[in-house]
């Protein structure tokens, strides 16, 4: 039985971190969910549009999160319960919303999902969103293990309608994508009715219109109620203490850190030495809490991924009671103990321990740090990171890259978020040679295209995917007509948000909850906003080169190229195959002058083996995918394609 | 070491030619891998090639040309300080009876004795450069006819070559070829099979060189013009023998234009000050304008296959000779002179003739007895 329905107490799944915050948020009794896809939290969404219809809920993938919240806290204006999930740079670009409805307050209950990336392990920064609710004066809470996942989730929506504040719950990586056993509570059976209620004071909670205005008192009553928040998370069971009375060293953690953590006392037998504070509401902190655990020992040390945020808060509190509580060592960022950058580990935690428990013991056993410097155990083969075989972006790259060097004027590429956030690499041909927020790809190009005035005439393109387009490349490209700026916007339209699993976006005409949606016309888009537009398939490549250096050469305003081909994994095309590839070794010129194997060094298509043995290229028919491009790239026509019947 | 030796491959001609800004687009490394491309006029790589030896390299008129090593393989002597190269007779000439048209820039003696070629199988080919707009094209005939589309002088640099590499890999075994200096010279290092492959045939049939001063740069030339005239409607351009000191461009329906030579010299390439050849020396025959005959070539015979199909051609009515008048010719050595001599003192100046440093790649390479009688 699906963990989202099954609906016996006290039942044990096995469930993602995401799974578990959906099913808290069903244990809640949510009715509208939104988000935009981004990993680490796409799942959380996904989940709960699943079981949308079975459990009457309304659920988007909205064309950004500032969309999102704004969807989210409509919801909660008309007093139903709702949930907003987003990666941590999400939370960037909706946080000028959530400024405003941080002053606004919420009536539903109202919980924004941030998952972060400490390592930056599928995003272009580590970014930290848990300073955005300090800046905006909202409760910040962080699940410590699955079950809290769940738990706290549930929590987080009385908690907001207890306060009227929306409530921010921090997930990470290591929280949201691993699993552990979650015991599930009752599912809500309650039925909401929607209305939004305006004619109240506009300083009624539940009656008035919805503003951040009259801004004097609203900005004391959203104070008041982190009070109130403070008061509530004085008795909160998600702040747990494990460890002696008096311990030698108290750690202070929260979120994936209390996972370390545990694990690294454990491996060192310190139970006994070391006092475990894993903290669940960090913002605003418990300060009669924590000044009791202050107070038990004169060793503190924090475990937090990335930026200092509790070790400062916590240090701040410990001046201001220094009186009762003493003075302390902190082990943390600051001093160096633990690194400021990066996602942490078990390993860090235990090093940082025997040094301050003067403890001896070696992390890595001396004969497997051996082995990992020695080269490569022969026959792995190196892995680089690579377009998938099929992929419509290294054959839109591949026309990119080649019509920018043969119009020999310098000209470059600014890169945008989506896999083809790689072009910067070589699978896509080092094309791409800026890189940042979503739509500033665009945004860059609409900059670099006016710099005519000052002598530059290199000529200036821009990529972006067609999830990306919708999210925040339309602003960038209106911003660059209107002021004509001399620019190719490329539209990489993959039919999908293929980078985080195909959720569906305003292209498409799919809803997330599977129901028929009306789908907005990209071409017609960039036609209304007054560009010239053109559309390609990258797989023809000589045909989108030719238009390429036509559009380059046209010094003239805004010109957009959507190059259409769908994602090769997207599931309408996965295990369909246009073409039988076959290599006729005859014609194949391997190393020779003339082609020194331009298929399998440059082109790099996993589809495609080099056999050294042969100094032939060779296909390899379990990763091909039958789309037939390298055919096109062949000097010698030895790459032959046959249309499968 | 020998000539094998010094050839490298694209790293080192990126580096000591396209660098340089010695590359004048003749097109020879055109077509013979993925990775040197042709754009408006500019050659460009693609992709880095790693190999150590390369065709692009070897047959690059701008490196390694030893001069000495070519003369002797294909005139049976050294370079020496002839202003227009080893010949056997120099003459003019034109266009004769059998030919039927019209547009030629002078005396039509390229077209007619192409066309001729290709009739009488002399070549199963032609290397020619048409034009599209102000843009030159490289094309491959092999229908006669087709020669008179491509009449008329360009101006400006073409990757001419790229069509014979294309003739070449698709089989033609006596390709004629028609191509300025720089391309005829690439066109020999071709022939004289420098990577020594032991299954090389020469692929020509005849090599018609064109007398050239300097070519312009593609994108110079038409953002100078297209910002006084429409491109689309020039109907032709000519440079008139001295003293005239102008370009004449003719207009389909509007006013001529006449542009002053200083302000077109401008927009010649660097790469074409490093040429030392005006009359194509290395080709079977060369043809050029002659001073004072608007309707005339000059035209040298350099080799035996270059007499024949001349001898035949005239033989047949498809070219009208007489002898040169000895004013012309003295002229004509005098400005070719001019040219090599310059050139040369240039390429000595930078160093980048006889270079004997192992790992610097010589641009020209010739015996110093020429080399000091010229820049003397």
């Amino acid at each position: 039985m699906s963990y989202l329905t099954d609906n016996r107490e006290d039942m044990q799944h096995l469930l993602m971190g995401n799974e578990a915050i959906a099913r808290g948020a069903l244990e809640a009794g949510v009715n509208v969910a939104s988000g935009y896809p981004g990993t680490p939290s796409s799942e959380i969404i996904e989940s709960l549009a699943k079981v949308a219809k079975e459990r009457n809920l309304y659920v988007e993938w909205s064309a950004n999160e500032k969309v999102a919240m704004e969807v989210a806290a409509a919801a909660s204006f008309a007093k139903l319960r709702s949930l907003c999930a987003m990666k941590q740079v999400g939370v960037n670009v909706a946080s000028d919303f959530l400024l405003h409805l941080g002053l606004c307050g919420t009536r539903g209950g109202m919980v924004l999902v941030t998952c972060d990336d400490p390592g930056a392990l599928s995003s272009t920064n580590e970014g930290p969103s848990r300073h955005y609710a300090q800046m905006f004066e909202i409760p910040l809470l962080e699940p410590g293990d699955f079950q809290e996942a769940k738990d706290m989730t549930k929590w987080a929506f009385e908690l907001s309608e207890a306060i009227k504040s929306v409530v921010m719950v921090r997930s990470v990586t290591r929280v949201s994508h691993a699993s552990g056993n979650v015991r599930l509570g009752a599912l809500a059976e309650t039925e909401r009715h929607a209305e939004f209620r305006y004619d109240g004071s506009p300083l009624s909670a539940d009656e008035g219109p919805a503003e951040s205005v009259p801004v004097g008192q609203k900005h004391r009553l959203q104070q008041e109620k982190l009070q109130m928040a403070t008061q509530l998370f004085e008795e909160s069971p998600f702040n747990t203490y494990q460890g002696p009375e008096k311990p030698e060293l108290l750690i202070i953690t929260a979120s994936a850190g209390n996972l370390y953590t545990r694990e690294a006392i454990s491996l060192l037998g310190a139970e006994d030495r070391v006092g475990l504070l894993k903290l669940g509401t960090t913002w605003p902190l418990p300060s009669r809490l924590l000044k009791r655990y202050l107070a038990a020992t004169d060793k503190i040390m924090f475990v937090e991924e990335v930026l200092p945020f509790l070790e400062e808060n916590v240090k701040i509190l410990a001046a201001e009671k220094a009186r009762e509580v003493g003075v302390k060592t902190f082990y943390g960022k600051n001093e160096g103990t633990m690194p400021k950058t990066g996602e942490l580990n078990p390993d860090i935690i235990v090093s940082a321990l025997c040094k301050i428990l003067k403890i001896d013991y070696l992390t890595i056993d001396p004969d497997y740090e051996q082995k990992l410097q020695m080269p490569p155990i022969a026959g792995v083969p190196e892995r680089a990171r690579t377009f998938c075989p099929g992929c419509p972006h290294r054959a839109s790259f591949w026309s990119i890259h080649n019509a920018l060097q043969m119009d020999n004027r310098r000209g470059f590429v600014c890169g945008d978020i989506g896999c083809y956030a790689m072009g910067r690499f070589p699978c896509g041909f080092n094309t791409t040679k800026t890189l940042h927020a979503m739509g500033s790809g665009a945004g860059l190009a609409s900059g670099f295209g006016k710099l005519a005035q000052f002598g530059m005439n290199q000529p200036v393109l821009a990529v972006c995917g067609d999830s990306t387009f919708f999210h925040a490349a339309i602003p960038a490209l209106v911003n660059a007509v209107h002021h004509n700026s001399n620019i190719t916007l490329v539209v990489l339209d993959n039919s999908g948000t293929a980078m985080t699993g195909f959720q569906p976006h305003p292209g498409l005409t799919i809803n997330a909850m599977g129901d028929e949606a009306q789908e907005i016309d990209i071409t017609k888009v960039c036609e209304a906003i007054g560009a010239k537009v053109e559309t390609r398939d990258p797989f023809d490549l000589e045909e989108t080169q030719t238009t390429l250096n036509r559009l380059i050469e046209d010094g003239q305003g805004v010109k957009v190229l959507i190059l259409r081909q769908e994602c090769a994994l997207s599931p309408e095309k996965k295990h369909t195959k246009q073409y039988d590839m076959q290599i006729d070794e005859n014609l194949c010129l391997g190393e020779d002058c003339g082609c020194n194997r331009l298929c399998t060094r440059i082109f790099q298509c996993p589809g495609l083996v080099w056999d050294k043995e042969k100094n032939k290229a060779r296909i390899d028919e379990v990763l091909c995918v039958g789309c037939g491009v390298c055919s096109l790239i062949c000097p010698a026509g030895a790459i032959e394609r046959k249309e499968v019947a | 070491m020998g000539g094998k030796d010094k050839i490298r491959g694209q790293e080192e001609l990126q580096r000591v030619v396209l660098n340089r800004n010695l590359c004048t687009g003749c097109g020879a490394c055109i077509n013979l891998c993925p990775y040197f491309k042709s754009y408006r006029g500019n050659t460009t790589i693609l992709f880095p090639c790693t190999l150590v030896q390369g065709r692009c390299f070897a047959y690059c008129p701008k490196v390694e040309v030893d001069l000495d090593d070519l003369s002797q393989k294909f005139f049976g002597r050294p370079y020496n300080c002839d202003p227009l190269g080893p010949y056997q007779t120099i003459m003019i000439s034109r266009a004769g009876k059998k030919i039927k048209r019209a547009g030629f820039q002078a005396g039509g003696t390229v077209s007619a004795i192409i066309y001729f070629a290709l009739r009488k199988g002399y070549v199963d080919g032609a290397v020619l450069t048409d034009r599209d707009g102000l843009l030159p094209v490289p094309r491959f005939v092999t229908n006669p006819e087709d020669v008179f589309t491509c009449v008329s002088s360009k101006y400006s640099a073409a990757p001419t070559l790229s069509a014979l590499n294309q003739g070449i890999r698709d089989g033609f075994k006596q390709i004629g070829i028609v191509a300025t200096p720089c391309q005829v010279l690439a066109t020999v290092l071709m022939r004289s099979n420098p990577l020594e492959d032991l299954n090389f045939v020469d692929p020509t049939g005849l090599v018609v060189g064109l007398f050239c001063t300097w070519a312009l740069d593609f994108r110079g030339f038409e953002g100078y013009l297209s910002e006084r005239i429409d491109t689309e409607r020039i109907a032709k351009i000519d440079i008139p023998p001295p003293p005239a000191e102008a370009m004449e461009v003719y207009m389909e329906k509007e006013e001529n234009m006449e542009i002053p030579l200083d302000e077109i010299r401008q927009l010649v390439p660097d790469g074409c000050s490093y040429c030392i050849d005006m009359t194509a020396e290395f080709s079977d025959i060369s043809v050029g304008a002659l001073e004072g005959y608007p309707d005339m070539n000059t035209l040298i015979i350099r080799t035996e296959r270059g007499r024949k199909i001349v001898h035949e051609a005239r033989k047949e009515g498809y070219l009208i000779v007489s002898d040169i008048p000895k004013v012309n010719l003295e002229h004509l050595k005098w400005a070719a002179g001019n040219k090599k001599r310059r050139a040369l003192t240039k390429v000595k100046q930078e160093r980048i003739v006889n270079t004997l440093e192992e790992d610097k790649a010589s641009y020209l390479r010739l015996n110093t007895a020429t080399l000091e009688g010229i820049t003397a």
